[in-house]
């Protein structure tokens, strides 16, 4: 398979899974809004920043928004181009990639991808705030969707991968940082997890937490109705068969990446592999008592960076193959991969970007001298 | 309810048109076909045009328009009312270009060898050597089974009697054939009854006929060659045409950035490491195809992918340096090539052409502007032109002076009288449209002619200009056996 035909498939499917996630949290937002309705008001910031700093980056929102409103936030995070992790820039993403490897995807891939693509485009603001649960519903449903059909007409082999790898990174990262950032609220400036004030507000916020995740019912048949930070925590990062946890999607992960090179366990083929047969490792011999001994913020930044490192390695190995060498001055743009320092990890669109401007060029040329 | 040809009287002496005779009464292919769309109601139609544009959008069959900023796809606009070729008409089209093609892959063979035609002075060799896309590097380079054009697509047109002449060779990189192929699977979904009523003959094997020309070039005798379409990328404009190409063939499409040449051998970077190439369908311009040999600042194409090529270890299709003949110049000379190479007189004849690097032929163009069309002698896409009779004062004058700056630049044609077509302005409304066809040519061991092509439609009212890239649409082409 093309290196730049792998990588294409990887980050079609990794934003693919951004945009999912990011319609999850909005939707629980809303919803959890709606419980809180009548002791705090709708806009309040408190419950809208979160959002951005599990999604994106505040100072950057800040720069463009005054207030951490519904309206802002929901814009910024749904609509909002200059902001490359929001929905419709993470679906155009995937849509740029899979359009650059149209011939290698099914073609009911590329219309489900399409549909919502064109779907997003008609939508306007107004129709997201007087019906937001229609709208994140036609997003996660799509999502469902397009994984529905990449399953069952493309073909599984190494390009399936690759789209299974892209899919859970994302995911684990996702999952890593939106338990972050709620966990660090919900702390509410106390020192010790032991000190977590268990109020009825308290569970209903993890309750949704649970719900962005869809796990509040598979959570239910684990744990009975001991919503409870440590069962939570252990559901979220360590269960070994919800789809959604973070132990779920490293392993899942591995098993794609094992598949590609035929690595096996003990026996490891390569970096990635070595790396996520580590965390993979990591995940299945810790225990919440150990997580929280270590610091739950602690523990899920090593997770994030670890995902990020492996994603680096994953470029490295399968996408940069042989690359031309690249100038120093453009080493920065063309690994921006790496996501290290906590921001989200991003495809390096400078080659494409590139032949953009030569074709521009070409094309301009081609017009002369009569265009007029 | 008035009936949709009821409203159509094309009636002229200019123009050649496809479906009425000039007795009034239709001409006998389309008679079946007229009498199907007599049926229809606005709303008939209305629904068939849903179904064809919800198709061209869903299959992401859009073209990119330049200089327009906002979304850059747009959707190709698709004519519903689709053109028909008797089967003896088109045994008389084939022939010709058969014909053509034969005599032009000679001339190239020619020219790139020993230059007979140009010691025998049939042709002015500065016209040759002087053309833009004569390559000297490749003087002396043969290439497979000696064929330099194994895609081409020239384009044909219908003077008032209905003669079909040649209105231009493309034989660089043609696009467009994956518009004829869609363009048939979409009428197929919109008019299902109307195929039950024509024997219309299939081009839903081109894909096959293409893939087997590309292996039969390839430098070494192979099982199975390896094959590869090599495109610019998705910025260029018909970079739907090479995705759809690859996929159809089932062969990788690939960038500049997923070859590399080592050893002057081309290979592609896979994530298993490098694997071999044979022979590149490439649509990427002879100047962008290799830094180290044009021109360096390109980033679409594959450095050391010439030398590869000179050393015979993968075939390009088409070759490089194609271009000097379908140079609009040269397209003058045609029927000498012809005659000279194959003793032939030409079955299909040209448009009548004077050229402006001829000083009498000069003076006569610029005595008539206003009534010629004028065209630079390398571009392409209807850019570069002058058409007399729509032009103002001004513009004449301005042009005047470009072709008296480069005359070897310029060739003047009469405004040329594109047959018409009715086709649709909107659901209920037709009106006589002007086309023109353009059929693909595979040459590999042997010429094959895919039955039909590309017809191109102008849609603007009263336009002459076909191209998609200034507004022109396209129908499906059907060859019926008679």
């Amino acid at each position: 398979m093309l290196s730049r035909v792998a990588e294409s498939l990887f980050w079609m499917s990794r934003y693919f899974e951004r945009a999912e996630n990011t319609a999850r949290f909005l939707d629980v937002n809303f919803n959890l809004l709606l419980d809180l309705h009548s002791i705090t008001p709708i806009g309040h910031p408190n419950y809208w920043k979160p959002l951005i700093m599990v999604m994106s980056d505040p100072e950057h929102f800040s720069s463009l928004y005054q207030e951490y409103d519904a309206h802002s936030v929901t814009d910024y995070l749904v609509f909002n181009r200059k902001n490359s992790s929001s929905i419709l820039s993470s679906i155009s993403m995937a849509r740029e990639n899979a359009r650059s490897i149209i011939e290698s995807i099914s073609s009911e891939m590329w219309e489900q991808l399409n549909n919502l693509y064109h779907f997003l485009q008609s939508v306007s603001p107004q129709q997201v705030h007087s019906d937001p649960y229609t709208f994140y519903k036609e997003i996660k449903n799509a999502s469902h969707l397009f994984q529905g059909i990449t399953d069952n007409t493309f073909s599984h082999n190494e390009g399936w991968e690759f789209v299974q790898i892209g899919k859970y990174l994302e995911r684990a990262d996702n999952a890593a940082r939106l338990i972050d950032v709620k966990y660090h609220m919900l702390m509410h400036g106390h020192e010790h997890h032991a000190d977590i004030v268990r109020s009825s507000m308290d569970i209903i916020q993890w309750m949704a937490v649970l719900k962005s995740c869809s796990a509040l019912e598979a959570f239910r048949k684990v744990y009975l109705s001991k919503i409870d930070p440590d069962n939570i925590l252990s559901f979220l990062i360590l269960d070994r068969s919800f789809p959604r946890s973070i132990a779920f999607s490293i392993c899942a992960a591995q098993e794609s990446l094992w598949r590609i090179s035929g690595s096996s366990s003990h026996r490891y083929a390569n970096n990635v592999d070595r790396l996520i047969g580590k965390m993979e490792a990591e995940m299945s011999y810790t225990t919440v008592e150990e997580i929280l001994q270590q610091g739950v913020h602690p523990f899920l930044e090593e997770i994030e960076q670890g995902l990020a490192k492996i994603g680096e390695q994953l470029h490295l190995l399968y996408f940069a193959y042989h690359t031309p060498k690249i100038e120093p001055a453009n080493i920065s743009e063309a690994l921006p991969f790496t996501g290290l320092d906590g921001r989200r990890a991003n495809w390096s669109q400078s080659q494409s970007q590139q032949q953009q401007q030569q074709q521009r060029f070409i094309d301009a040329v081609n017009r002369e001298p009569f265009s007029a | 309810m008035t009936r949709l040809f009821d409203q159509y009287h094309p009636q002229s002496d200019r123009f050649f048109d496809e479906v009425i005779a000039s007795d009034d009464g239709p001409r006998a292919h389309y008679g079946i076909m007229m009498q199907r769309f007599n049926q229809f109601s606005a709303a008939d139609i209305r629904a068939r045009r849903e179904l064809v544009n919800i198709f061209f959008r869903n299959q992401g069959i859009t073209f990119t328009v330049y200089g327009v900023d906002e979304g850059i796809e747009r959707i190709f606009p698709f004519d519903l009312i689709p053109r028909i070729i008797p089967g003896s008409e088109w045994e008389g089209i084939e022939r010709g270009l058969v014909q053509r093609i034969t005599a032009l892959n000679l001339f190239l063979a020619d020219i790139y060898q020993d230059q007979k035609i140009l010691r025998d002075k049939v042709i002015p060799p500065e016209l040759v050597l002087g053309s833009k896309h004569f390559r000297r590097e490749f003087v002396g380079v043969r290439p497979p089974l000696g064929i330099y054009i194994h895609v081409t697509g020239s384009d044909l047109i219908r003077d008032a009697d209905g003669r079909y002449l040649v209105l231009e060779d493309n034989l660089r990189t043609p696009s467009g054939v994956s518009y004829m192929l869609q363009n048939r699977i979409a009428m197929k979904r919109a008019f299902p009854v109307l195929f039950d009523r024509y024997t219309v003959r299939p081009v839903e094997n081109y894909p096959q006929q293409l893939l087997r020309t590309l292996q039969e070039i390839s430098p070494l005798p192979k099982l199975d060659p390896k094959v590869v379409v090599l495109t610019p990328g998705i910025y260029n404009s018909a970079y739907f045409e090479h995705s759809f190409l690859a996929r159809q063939m089932g062969v990788q499409l690939t960038e500049g950035r997923d070859l590399v040449v080592n050893n002057n051998k081309v290979y592609t970077r896979t994530t298993k490491g490098l694997k071999i190439v044979d022979v590149i369908y490439r649509r990427v311009d002879d100047e962008f195809i290799d830094p180290l040999v044009f021109r360096p600042d390109s980033v679409l194409g594959v450095a050391g992918l010439v030398n590869a090529y000179r050393k015979g270890n993968v075939t390009l299709a088409n070759a490089i340096g194609t271009g000097v003949a379908d140079d609009k110049v040269i397209y003058s000379f045609v029927p000498q090539i012809i005659k000279y190479y194959l003793g032939e007189d030409p079955v299909l004849d040209n448009v009548e052409t004077w050229l402006a690097g001829n000083p009498k032929h000069l003076k006569y163009i610029l005595e008539n502007l206003d009534k010629l069309v004028v065209k630079a002698a390398n571009e392409s896409g209807g850019y570069g032109m002058l058409v007399g009779p729509q032009s103002t004062p001004e513009e004449r004058e301005k042009f005047a002076e470009k072709i008296v700056e480069n005359p070897r630049n310029y060739i003047a044609q009469p405004t040329i009288s594109l047959s018409r077509h009715p086709s649709f302005f909107n659901d209920t409304e037709i009106a006589p449209c002007h086309i023109d066809l353009r059929p693909y040519v595979l040459y590999g061991k042997s010429l094959s002619i895919v039955p039909g092509g590309l017809t191109r439609v102008a849609l603007k009212r009263g336009s002459l200009v076909v191209n998609s890239s200034q507004g022109g649409g396209s129908k499906d082409t059907w060859v019926i056996d008679n």
